[in-house]
């Protein structure tokens, strides 16, 4: 190839700033095989395009390297504009000058040098680059939603709705999530349960969506379009087929005394037990740890008097393999706990708070249920120590959150708005009880949210205390606040009946092994990550996972819902066509030197390899050496860093090509 | 780096009579299998010219069993016939081996590469003493004196899953692991002082590619450093191109080698290289508590991920 097109982009001030990118052009001039080189302000606008396609024109140029961003940004951009041009898309390389060059270099002669040794090992890359012909791979038209919350169920019913089969997978024994532990919801105080339960019965009645609850996922195997997800189905002990709902085995099983989780430990629940009364299943599960028949091997109430007999102590946690083209993942979020955290931790417990050992100081998630209609109080507030109605309660924001000395730099997003709802529901419902709260900002960003705090202060009378709280102890009945307000610069001291910390939202703990085998990236918080912060914020970085809700940051009900749609619109998009066009990107093994070790099919995470036998025209089997099935390939490169002898190489990223851009430095 | 024989126990580790009876029951397993017709050739040992030494021997006919011994002197890796590397052997149909415990793990591993069925090869298995050292005096039974480095800290000496099993060991004298004393000598050194021995060593030696040739486990049709188009490794011997040849045998090796030291013995520039296999052999022990070769394994720990894999090492 010695016809080759340079084009360096400043990228506005991007590159330019830090690269001389005249200097880049013009040194790109002069490398053998470069017939026509330039710089241009914005590459990949409209004008940057023309100027490419124009010069491919005018120098006949057969490859083409573009000096700009990152590959994952605009290589598609300039695949498209040389395809137009009439040059084979593969032939176009991204010399990546800004990401691996100007945006982490500060001098300018330095950067310069840097910026044309990076061209330079392109331009011998693009030399043995060959014409490739996109693959096509049929569509698997089926999503995957991980996690029965309000984001997964909106996002389950949006796809479901377009026609596609749905798998909903969640781990507790009914869909929900937080949503129906909630008692109202801001801004407009509408009953939580009242909203969501609909939709969670639309989820088990919808034709479209098969419902897996008690359930994780176990192994994802596969690729966009054609994914293939192990769930593992917990044992339930009671035949779903066969129970009624009818609730007699929880009426009857003699343990009771096991705290119940969904409604924060407050009140009890049976070992045979459905997690709150409109569970969608309504099938009860039993906690094996919990109950007597398997503790002790005695008992067998629920089996004895479930009419249908569909108690059974001998189920087994099951395989399912579930087909998917596209995955939503929408795990949702764990609050944070002011608990002692395990030594070593990064994030630290709040022991001035008492670590979590004062009964009277709760969070925000068990006011919501001492709130609730449905929950262990019947929405009376009655404080957890004694059930005395609170008189002087005290609502303390960002705890967790924003303490970048306690190991979490970020704003949970939420708190703000639930901490002037809580003042609100306390005041509606104890008419004579006076609310405090302290904290740093109120951020109401968001349609009527900042009317909704307003309404808090002006006219729910909650007293607003800008400042922290540094102390919080047990003085005979009363929890002694000490905090300040800054505003006038005093020291304050508070004595509560009850006290509600407003803690941060944290990802899911397990949610970085999930992220392990879906193959998505994730922060230092566990937050999954989007593919592009403004551009792509639902996809994942890879192709076919998508992001709902508050797995991917803290986020409130409304943006989980609108995200939902988003990522649902995404799977749609990808579902609209039978075939999907992939990159030609793929290994290939030399048979004649292949070794048929199958090292390669030990590593593979696609599962792409397989056995090849070679015969001789009279049929005998001459040897066996690894195939790659170029559908199925997602040109990692594994295979190729594994094999001993170096038989396979994948198109783009030949060794040759490697070695030819290692010597060009 | 060698016994050294005055100052060492020169009594014997193991009776004659037992070598008489390991050779005797080869000989017979031998003739029935050729006599029934279960395999085209026995791989074994047969003595050498010169005195007290032993080659490998490929008997096809029951004539030729007498051959087949038994000795300190069988020091060579059979499991080598086995392997693509020596088609000419293995395509003559169904092998009887005569494998030591290395052997055998090394059969294992290459059960493991896809590059045997067990099927395919009857193992007549040894239970085995050690062998001699490359520098042994022949004259020696095998004692102190003359065993080999790698047989003192053997874990192998009884065979496992073979079809037959040959000779009964007597409770064998605990001997001081010469290559681990020398191995923590190398892991208390500095990095450059450790980089200095090895270049030290490698600058030596002279590419006849022995160490290749004689191991079980390097069956590629065609080696990666054989490749000019792109040259990986260069062929000449310079130190550059000697230090990246052993570096990737090393590497090629982990969690593979089956701890044979055959390496060792053909160099002829008395490179230690076991202690570079021992070397890779403990880090997969102390990382993932695996050892090769004790079982044929689909998947080891280099070629498979697990969530709680260690990932100490990256910073």
């Amino acid at each position: 190839m010695s016809r080759i097109g340079v084009f360096v982009c400043h990228c506005g001030e991007n590159i330019s700033r830090t690269v001389d990118v005249e200097q880049v052009a013009q040194a790109a001039g002069a490398l053998s095989g470069v017939a026509h080189a330039c710089d241009y302000k914005y590459m990949c606008s409209d004008p940057g395009q023309n100027l490419l396609k124009k010069a491919v024109a005018d120098h006949n140029l057969e490859g083409i390297v573009v000096a700009a961003c990152s590959p994952r940004m605009h290589e598609k951009t300039f695949r498209k504009a040389a395809a137009s041009a009439g040059v084979n898309p593969f032939l176009v390389e991204m010399a990546n000058i800004r990401e691996h060059c100007s945006w982490v270099h500060e001098d300018k002669a330095e950067a310069t040098a840097k910026a044309s040794d990076i061209v330079t090992m392109l331009v011998e890359r693009v030399k043995k680059d060959k014409a490739l012909a996109p693959i096509t791979v049929p569509v698997t038209k089926r999503a995957l939603v991980i996690g029965g919350g309000i984001a997964g169920i909106q996002a389950a019913l949006d796809i479901a709705d377009c026609g596609h089969q749905v798998v909903l997978v969640e781990r507790e024994p009914s869909i929900g999530g937080h949503m129906a532990q909630l008692s109202e919801t801001f801004p407009t105080l509408d009953c939580s349960q009242c909203i969501m339960t609909p939709k969670m019965v639309d989820v088990a009645n919808h034709p479209n969506i098969t419902l897996h609850t008690y359930s994780e996922i176990e192994q994802v195997d596969g690729y966009i379009g054609n994914f293939r997800i192990t769930v593992r189905k917990k044992a339930r002990s009671v035949d779903m087929g066969k129970c009624t709902g009818c609730g007699v085995c929880m009426a009857k099983c003699p343990q009771k005394k096991i705290p119940n989780n969904f409604d924060r430990n407050l009140g009890t629940r049976p070992a045979i037990y459905v997690p709150f009364p409109q569970a969608v299943p309504n099938t009860p599960v039993i906690d094996r740890e919990n109950c007597t028949w398997f503790k002790t091997g005695k008992c067998g109430v629920c089996q004895k008097v479930c009419g249908p007999g569909a108690v059974d102590y001998t189920q087994e946690d099951e395989l399912i393999v579930e087909p998917v083209g596209a995955i939503v993942v929408a795990t949702g979020f764990e609050l944070y706990s002011i608990a002692e955290k395990p030594k070593g931790s990064p994030i630290k417990g709040y022991g001035e708070f008492g670590h979590g050992n004062l009964p009277d100081v709760i969070d925000g998630m068990t006011f919501e249920r001492l709130a609730s209609a449905s929950g262990p109080t019947g929405g009376k507030i009655q404080r957890p120590s004694d059930g005395k109605e609170p008189k002087q309660i005290v609502f303390v924001q960002c705890v967790g959150s924003r303490a970048r000395e306690k190991g979490i730099s970020y704003c949970s997003k939420i708190c703000c708005m639930y901490t002037a709802k809580h003042t609100m529901l306390y005041k509606h419902k104890v008419h004579d009880g006076q609310a405090y709260v302290f904290f740093m900002d109120a951020r109401t960003p968001g349609k009527g949210y900042d009317e909704f705090w307003r309404r808090a202060v002006e006219e729910e009378e909650a007293v607003y205390i800008r400042g922290m709280v540094s102390r919080l102890y047990q003085k005979n009945d009363k929890i002694v606040v000490m905090g300040s307000d800054i505003s006038v610069g005093v020291q304050v001291e508070i004595e509560a009946d009850l006290v509600v910390l407003a803690t941060a939202v944290q990802a899911r703990s397990g949610a970085d092994s999930l992220a392990q085998k879906l193959g998505i990236s994730y922060d230092g918080y566990n937050f999954y990550s989007e593919a592009h912060a403004k551009l792509r914020p639902v996809e994942c970085a890879t192709a076919g996972v998508y992001l709902a809700g508050a797995c991917q940051g803290p986020k409130d009900i409304p943006d989980s819902v609108s995200q939902a749609s988003a990522a649902a619109a995404k799977v749609m998009t990808l579902f609209a066509r039978d075939e999907l066009e992939r990159e030609p990107i793929v290994a290939k093994v030399v048979d004649r030197y292949c070794v048929g070790c199958l090292a390669c099919k030990k590593v593979c995470p696609y599962g792409a390899v397989e056995e090849k036998e070679i015969r001789d025209r009279q049929g005998t089997l001459l040897k066996v050496v690894a195939f790659v099935n170029p559908g199925v390939c997602g040109g990692c490169g594994t295979c190729q860093a594994t094999c001993p002898s170096k038989s396979v190489e994948l198109d783009g990223y030949t060794d040759e090509q490697i070695m030819a851009m290692i010597e060009a430095l | 780096m060698n016994n050294k024989a005055q100052q060492l126990d020169v009594t014997p580790l193991v009776e004659a009579t037992y070598y008489q009876a390991v050779t005797a029951a080869i000989r017979s397993e031998a003739i029935r299998l050729l006599g029934e017709g279960k395999v085209a050739a026995v791989v074994g040992y047969r003595a050498g010219r010169r005195n007290n030494s032993a080659l490998p021997a490929i008997v096809t006919s029951i004539d030729q069993v007498d051959q087949l011994i038994f000795s300190p002197a069988c020091v060579n890796n059979l499991a080598l016939y086995l392997t693509k590397a020596k088609n000419e052997v293995k395509g003559k149909g169904k092998l009887a081996l005569v494998a030591k415990g290395c052997d055998l793990r090394a059969v294992a591993g290459l059960l493991g590469e896809n590059q045997l069925k067990r099927d395919d090869v009857h193992l007549i298995g040894i239970a085995c003493a050690g062998v001699y050292g490359a520098e042994a005096d022949r004259g020696l039974p095998l004692c102190e004196a003359t065993i080999a480095r790698k047989c003192r800290e053997c874990t192998v000496h009884e065979p496992q899953r073979t079809d037959a099993v040959t000779g009964i060991l007597p409770k064998l004298k605990e001997l001081p692991h010469l290559e681990s004393e020398e191995l923590a000598r190398l892991e208390a050194m500095t990095p450059k002082e450790r980089w200095d021995y090895w270049q030290a060593h490698f600058a030596r030696c002279i590419r006849c590619l022995a160490c290749r040739q004689v191991c079980p486990f390097c069956y590629c049709e065609q080696c990666l450093c054989d490749k000019n188009r792109p040259q990986a490794v260069e062929s000449s011997p310079r130190p550059a191109g000697n230090s990246a040849w052993h570096i990737v045998r090393a590497m090629h090796l982990a969690g593979r080698c089956s701890a044979c030291a055959e390496c060792e013995r053909g160099c002829p520039m008395d490179i230690p290289l076991n202690l570079l296999n021992r070397k890779m052999a403990k880090e997969l022990k102390e990382l993932y508590a695996y050892e090769a070769g004790l079982e044929p394994q689909e998947k080891g720990p280099l070629t498979s991920y697990k969530e709680d894999d260690d990932q100490s090492f990256i910073k």
